[in-house]
Parts: structure tokens; C-alpha cells; sequence
């Protein structure tokens, strides 16, 4: 229960630092404008018009809602040790671990109110051009939450132990590696040397699947997402998540502040 | 109080080595550290910069670890977090959330060390009693000034009502009367019977303040010992110079005290034991002379300190 409290009280410091972060808002401004200009690009086609509005808006929200989560969480850990106000904290009865959690929860909890922002954005603009709306379009946005929620996790990680520019360079890169292991691991399978199909299989083991969050093509086009793909995703974002911080504790909780 | 006796901080041969980058050569900070801290008193951990304070109180916050050797608190491993709740720690120029007020910040250190939610918003306003705060408590922490943050330092160490107060150079970089509130807190805390532990490298304040003190040069303790090796002492010797004083009243001193006159001119100078100084000077100003100087021949604390330095710089 006092870890709870401890965490609770971290999560809460990183959440209203994080909504002062002037980066955050430009994201989220251009986010917004994206999903909006979603009406324009509509507009160069005679077909599917909804349809491209609405993959563009999820798209964007998907684009701009990883940005932040990257570029806000990078920062997460640098930014306490640089200022020594990790010193203060680290000096209380609060672990290492718990004040990971803390930061990844109060930074996780950031990212779902600015997802919050932008997926009532897309449904204000659907509204307004008359575009389709379902149950699947929250769910679809839902998943970009968990997807999020793993991805601030990775950018936690690689904050507790480097810079900010290194830490930046291997969270955007693992997101790319992210939506492409299943291409990986395809490509592996038609390979001819069992060491190459071996290797992108463990790949795909190890690397994120960001692909399993993605149902904006079901959402956009009227297809059912199944309540399997939505436990699966659940399930895949909490081990992946809580995987990723307990890699990411042991290697803080060895961590020298200079 | 630990299970052997009541060393509660406890620093036993404990060796730092920095690795300044791949493939460079380790440096070693700290060599050999061990000294203890018993409960209750105010322990001064003196040093020039550079010469391991800081990563000494480091390895006893948990904040780095120590290459070899063992530290504890309260009979803790310094590794371990939950003891953390019975101690405060005030590091050196502390920065703090600056969008925060006084309150707010107060408030979550108190969230972190486990003081309960219904004591909770008493013991902020306590504490911003004790370090003058009130009147700034809902002021966002940008606004503050060096000293006003030094005193949410203070007020952050304190929150938990810690046994043991860990401050690293709390009186760096302030001026006088934000140092004489900082010395009147530590003076307080021991008069509340806490432990006190704090580094420094203004001697001044250490004299002041402090029961002990162990020096530290280039990672090696030098000296550790009782601050009344440096106060006055009965038995010392005391140089006092006088002049005009009559030659009778001179001879009379001679005889009288048991001393030595050596003339200097119009002065005269005289060695005595410090408990005749009295005596000395209150015949001197009844005859009509002039007192010059009175120096006591005891250490200094600025003597041990600048000769542990030396003496580190000579084996270096």
C-alpha cells in the first residue's frame, strides 16, 4: 500500500510536468491539425471519401501520440539526474523500481489524456463531414493507448541508463522495428537458410509488435475487431510493458548518480 | 540504536572507483573510507573540494555504490530503501519541481516518506512554520531565492521527523543570516537529540556546530576527532603581549604568577597557562598597561585541517 502511495505520488509529479511540456503541446497542435486536414486530402478523391478522412485522422493520432510518448519520455529520467531532484527522491524510502513505475505511469497517463484529446478531435471532424462512426473507432483508438503504453515503456527503459539523443534514436527505432516485425518475420520464413528464418523468428520474439495494436483498416472500413485480438493485445501490452520496466529497474537500480 | 553499540551510520573500509569512459583508466575517490557516527551527535565531515564528501554521502543515500567495503545506517544496508523512511537528506544547491508551490512540494516528499495522509498537511504546515515559510507557502518554487530554497531543503530532510539529518554543504553559497538559520536548525536538531551528519568545508561552521569531525583528503580520512580538541583548554599556553607596563608591576607579576617577562621595547611579552590569563591581564589594566594581544597556542581546527591537506598533497 505505501509503494502505491510512493508510486501514486511520482506518477502524479510526472503527469502535471509533463503537461507543461511546451513540446507536448506542439505535437498535440499538429496532431489535430492533421486529423482536420484529413478533410482536405478527402476531398482530391471521388471514392472512399470517409474512409481516407478517417485513415488519415487515425494515422495521425498514431504518428503524433508516439512522438510524444518519445519525445516527452526520453527525457524522463535524464532530466531528474540533471537536476538533482532525483537526489531528494532516491533519499525517501522509495525504490528504484517504484520510481521507474512512477515515471512510466505518470508519463503513460499523459499520453491517454492527449489520445483522449485527439481521438474527440477525429470525432468531432467525422461528425462534422457526416463520416461513419462505431463502437470499433474507440476501440481502434483504445489500442493506439496500449501501443502507447508500450511504447513510453521502451522510452523509460532506454532513458534510465543513457542521453536523451541515444535514447531517443533506439525508442524511434524499435517503434519502426515495431510495425515492421511481422514483414521481418515474413521475409525470414521465405528465406532459404533455416539460421535466417531462426534469427527473424527470434527477432520477432524479442522486438516489440506494435502491428498487434493497430485496427485502424477494421475500424475505418466497417470490419469487426474481434474480442480475441483485443484480449490478445491487452495481454501482449501488459508482459510486454511490465518485461520492459523490470529489464529497465535492474539495470537503473546498478545506476551511479554522479 | 544498531545491535553493536550506537554507531548508527557506519563506514568500514569502503573504496569508490569511477570508470571516467571506455577504455579509460579507473580512478579511485575514495581509498579505504571507515569512521562512525554515534547517535545524537552533529559529526562534521570536513574536506577541500575534490576530496570524496559528496561521494561519500552518495554511497550513504544509496545513490551510488561503493566499489568495496560495506556503509550502514541505523543497521541498514545502504542499499536497501526502507530505513530511508528514518532519515532526511539535504544535497548540496538542492533544485526542486519548479512549477511546485512550498506546499506542494512539502507535500509529496511527506507522500514518498510515508507520513500518514491525516498528519500530512499538519506536518507541511509545521514545517514551513520552522523555516519561515508561511508566508510563502502557496508561491510557485521559481520565484524562491537560493536561501528560500535551501530552507525547502531543510524542510523536505525534516518532513519524516528523521533520527538521522544528512546535509551536504548546507550552508554553501548563502549569506550570513540564511547561514546562521541553517546553524540555528542543525543547533536545534541536536538539542532534539537527532544525529547530524554534514560536510562542509567551511571550518567556521563546523566549530560551531559540530560534537565531531573526521577530515577527509584525496579519499583518505586524515583526522577524526572530538571538537573540544580545539577549544580552550586550561592547561594550553597563551602568548600576551602588553605595553606599558610598569616595571615594577612587571617584577611583581614575576614573582607573583610564577612567568617569564621578555621585553620588546615599550612591550612586553609573556607565556602563561590560559586559566592565569585572567589574572595576568587584570593586573596589567589596574597598573595602567595597554593589552596588545592574547593568543592561545591551541590547534586550530584550521591548523589540523590545512596540515591533513598537506600532508595528503605531500603522499600524493
Amino acid at each position: 500500500m505505501k509503494a502505491f502511495v510512493r508510486i501514486h505520488a511520482l506518477a502524479m509529479n510526472t503527469f502535471r510536468e509533463a503537461i507543461r511540456n511546451k513540446l507536448l503541446y506542439t505535437l498535440l497542435g499538429f496532431g489535430i491539425l492533421m486529423i482536420g486536414a484529413g478533410v482536405l486530402l478527402a476531398t482530391l478523391s471521388y471514392v472512399e471519401v470517409d474512409e481516407i478522412l478517417q485513415d488519415t485522422g487515425m494515422s495521425a493520432i498514431r504518428f503524433f501520440s508516439a512522438g510524444i510518448a518519445i519525445f516527452v519520455g526520453i527525457g524522463l529520467i535524464h532530466n531528474e539526474v540533471d537536476r538533482r531532484t532525483i537526489f531528494t527522491i532516491l533519499s525517501k524510502p522509495v525504490s528504484r523500481s517504484e520510481f521507474l513505475v512512477g515515471k512510466w505511469a505518470g508519463l503513460t497517463l499523459t499520453v491517454w489524456l492527449q489520445l483522449a484529446l485527439m481521438g474527440l478531435a477525429f470525432g468531432a471532424v467525422s461528425a462534422v463531414v457526416g463520416a461513419p462512426l462505431a463502437f470499433d473507432h474507440v476501440v481502434a483508438i483504445a489500442l493506439v493507448g496500449l501501443e502507447l503504453m508500450v511504447l513510453v515503456a521502451i522510452a523509460t527503459f532506454f532513458s534510465a541508463f543513457t542521453t536523451p539523443i541515444l535514447a531517443a534514436l533506439f525508442t524511434i527505432g524499435l517503434w519502426m522495428i515495431g510495425h515492421l516485425s511481422r514483414d521481418l518475420r515474413a521475409l525470414g520464413e521465405q528465406s532459404d537458410l533455416g539460421s535466417v528464418t531462426t534469427a527473424t523468428e527470434i527477432l520477432f520474439a524479442v522486438m516489440p509488435d506494435f502491428e498487434v495494436f493497430n485496427k485502424t483498416l477494421e475500424a475505418v472500413h466497417g470490419l469487426a475487431i474481434s474480442m480475441a485480438e483485443i484480449q490478445l493485445a491487452i495481454v501482449y501490452a501488459l508482459a510486454y510493458t511490465v518485461c520492459t520496466l523490470v529489464l529497465g529497474s535492474m539495470i537503473f537500480s546498478r545506476r551511479d548518480f554522479k | 540504536m544498531t545491535a553493536e553499540g550506537h554507531g548508527v551510520i557506519r563506514v568500514d573500509n569502503v573504496v569508490k572507483d569511477f570508470r571516467p569512459g571506455l577504455g579509460l583508466r579507473r580512478k579511485r575517490v575514495l581509498h579505504g573510507v571507515t569512521f562512525e557516527v554515534q547517535e545524537g551527535e552533529v559529526f562534521g565531515f570536513v574536506g577541500p573540494n575534490g576530496a570524496g564528501k559528496t561521494t561519500t554521502l552518495k554511497i550513504l543515500m544509496g545513490l551510488i555504490r561503493a566499489s568495496e567495503g560495506s556503509a550502514s545506517i541505523l543497521g541498514c544496508d545502504v542499499g536497501e530503501s526502507e530505513f530511508r523512511n528514518r532519515i532526511g537528506f539535504l544535497p548540496e544547491n538542492p533544485y526542486f519541481y519548479p512549477f511546485l508551490t512550498a506546499r506542494e512540494i512539502l507535500d509529496f516528499y511527506a507522500r514518498l516518506s510515508g507520513v500518514e495522509a491525516s498528519g500530512r498537511a499538519k506536518r507541511v504546515c509545521e514545517l514551513l512554520e520552522m523555516v519561515n515559510l508561511s508566508h510563502a507557502a502557496d508561491a510557485r518554487l521559481r520565484t524562491f531565492s537560493k536561501g528560500m530554497l535551501q530552507r525547502v531543503g531543510v524542510a523536505q530532510a525534516l518532513i519524516n521527523d528523521p533520527a538521522i539529518v544528512f546535509f551536504d554543504e548546507p550552508m554553501s553559497g548563502l549569506d550570513p543570516i540564511g547561514r546562521k538559520e541553517i546553524r540555528d536548525v542543525i543547533l536545534s536538531l541536536r538539542e532534539a537529540g537527532k544525529t547530524v551528519f554534514m560536510t562542509t568545508h567551511i571550518l567556521h561552521d563546523v566549530e560551531m556546530t559540530c560534537d565531531r569531525v573526521a577530515i577527509i583528503v584525496k579519499g583518505e580520512i586524515r583526522y577524526e576527532g572530538g571538537i573540544e580538541d580545539f577549544l580552550p583548554d586550561s592547561t594550553v599556553p597563551t602568548d600576551v603581549v602588553l605595553a606599558h607596563l610598569p616595571s615594577d608591576v612587571a617584577a611583581e607579576m614575576e614573582e607573583r604568577l610564577d612567568i617569564e617577562l621578555r621585553g620588546l621595547g615599550e612591550r612586553v611579552e609573556l607565556t602563561v597557562p590560559e586559566k592565569k590569563v585572567r589574572d595576568v591581564l587584570a593586573a596589567a589594566l589596574e597598573a595602567g598597561a595597554e593589552v596588545v594581544s592574547v593568543t592561545p597556542h591551541r590547534n586550530s581546527l584550521e591548523e589540523v585541517f590545512l596540515n591533513a591537506v598537506h600532508e595528503g598533497e605531500k603522499q600524493s
